[in-house]
């Protein structure tokens, strides 16, 4: 039998709740699988903290919780060197390094190298992309952020800058009416620079222990470019070719873990 | 979940293989293959189509004419490529109604326009003079001659 005196309660005081139910004198049971730790704090009394480290266990099972710094990868876009055996014509090859924060949000850093040689067979020109640098700076956010880190599908945006020259060589214009044939011109050197962004969406899948492979679509537009009296550049390194306003890339990571030891560990579904 | 993946990285693959596709076809040039301007005809602020109409280059080989004893509401009068300037008379093949000679003074400015339609000149018209036999007054809005498929020249007749 329980004796109740009524008492005024200090508001500094803690309320203490007892693992006894008053209306049935039932004792209540962790439900089953918790941990030992747990059922040790029910047994002695401490319901409270016990019931507030078994909500902590289950949220960790549900919503995992990485590290600030879960990982870092390191990448290489080989896009173009395949597209170039289809027969593109320029290439932007680039590495990029990429910070995995709580397995979620991931600032990239992208750094690389553009060219391209063109002379349709059916025009009047050839046009010379001189070896150019180009950076991006981004974010991605990753959709799988419950999963394991191999396996990530991301959207990102991505903000591009490139300085480039250009040739344009091996013109040849004919003006029929006036009987003047084979005018020709050259631009060499021309300078530009151009600024971009991108959306993306990206996915990438684990195939060896430190190693994955990456794919992105990208959506991309052009912010600001030089104005040149000659004309506009055909190609920016790392953009690509001003028609259109998608472009594909393909990647290898490796990866590098960062406090592996805060990584929460997931159970697999059998 | 792992096998999701690889389902969509098979996609993904398919989605390359698109944008390989996609790398090989060309877009049409929408305009021309070089910078030439679009004369049009007017009258009291319309179109108008000026009948047996022959236009021609001073200096054009073999006196060839652009159009010839027809009638026209536009003509394309190309320029000179060789030198900064060039003119054009158009006969009206009227009896009473005197040629008209219209004088172009341009920078040549080389041009790429594009991948599609290639390198080109463009034409910066720095002066033109015409005489008024049948021709009010013309017009030029925008000096650039470009390769954009629009009225450059407005000629008003009387």
């Amino acid at each position: 039998m329980v004796a109740t005196v009524s008492l005024p309660l200090r508001a500094q005081e803690q309320r203490k709740v007892t693992p006894v139910k008053p209306a049935t004198n039932k004792v209540l049971t962790p439900p089953k699988g918790t941990d030992e730790k747990i059922i040790e704090q029910y047994l002695t009394g401490d319901t409270l903290n016990a019931r507030a480290q078994e909500r902590k266990d289950s949220l960790a099972r549900i919503y995992p919780h990485y590290p600030t710094l879960t990982e870092l990868a390191v990448g290489l876009n080989f896009g173009d060197a395949l597209l170039m055996a289809f027969g593109q014509k320029y290439s932007s090859f680039d590495i990029h390094a990429t910070l995995n924060m709580w397995n979620r949000f991931q600032p990239v850093l992208v750094v690389g190298l553009g060219r391209a040689k063109e002379t349709p067979s059916d025009m009047n020109f050839t046009y010379t992309g001189k070896l150019s640098p180009y950076f991006k700076l981004g974010a991605n956010y990753n959709f799988l952020f419950k999963k394991e880190p191999q396996y990530q599908l991301y959207a990102g945006v991505r903000l591009g800058g490139s300085f480039f020259k250009y040739d344009i060589t091996d013109v040849n214009i004919d003006n029929p009416y006036w009987g003047e044939y084979g005018n020709s011109f050259a631009l060499k050197g021309v300078s530009s620079n151009a600024l971009w962004g991108e959306f993306l969406l990206g996915l990438k899948v684990g195939i060896a222990k430190a190693w994955a492979l990456g794919w992105e679509a990208k959506f991309h537009g052009i912010f600001k470019e030089k104005k040149v009296a000659s004309g506009k550049p055909w190609y920016i390194p790392g953009y690509g070719t001003r028609n259109g306003n998608w472009a594909f890339g393909i990647s290898l990571y490796y990866t590098i873990p960062l406090s592996r030891d805060s990584w929460p560990i997931i159970e697999k579904k059998k | 979940m792992v096998k999701s993946l690889k389902h969509i990285a098979l996609l993904a693959l398919a989605v390359c293989a698109t944008a390989v596709a996609v790398t090989s076809c060309n877009d049409n040039c929408m305009g021309n293959s070089s910078g030439i301007p679009l004369a049009a005809f007017y009258e009291d602020g319309q179109s108008v189509s000026v009948l047996n109409l022959t236009v021609y280059g001073i200096g054009a080989p073999n006196d060839s004419a652009i159009i010839r004893n027809k009638a026209a509401t536009q003509v394309y009068l190309p320029l000179r490529t060789s030198t900064p300037s060039c003119e054009y008379v158009l006969d009206y093949n009227t009896e009473g109604m005197p040629n008209d000679t219209i004088t172009f003074n341009y920078d040549i400015i080389p041009y790429f326009e594009s991948r599609e339609c290639g390198a080109m000149y463009n034409f910066d018209i720095k002066e033109f003079a015409y005489t008024q036999n049948a021709i009010d007054s013309i017009s030029i809005p925008n000096s650039m001659i470009t390769n954009s498929d629009v009225v450059t020249i407005k000629i008003f007749m009387k």
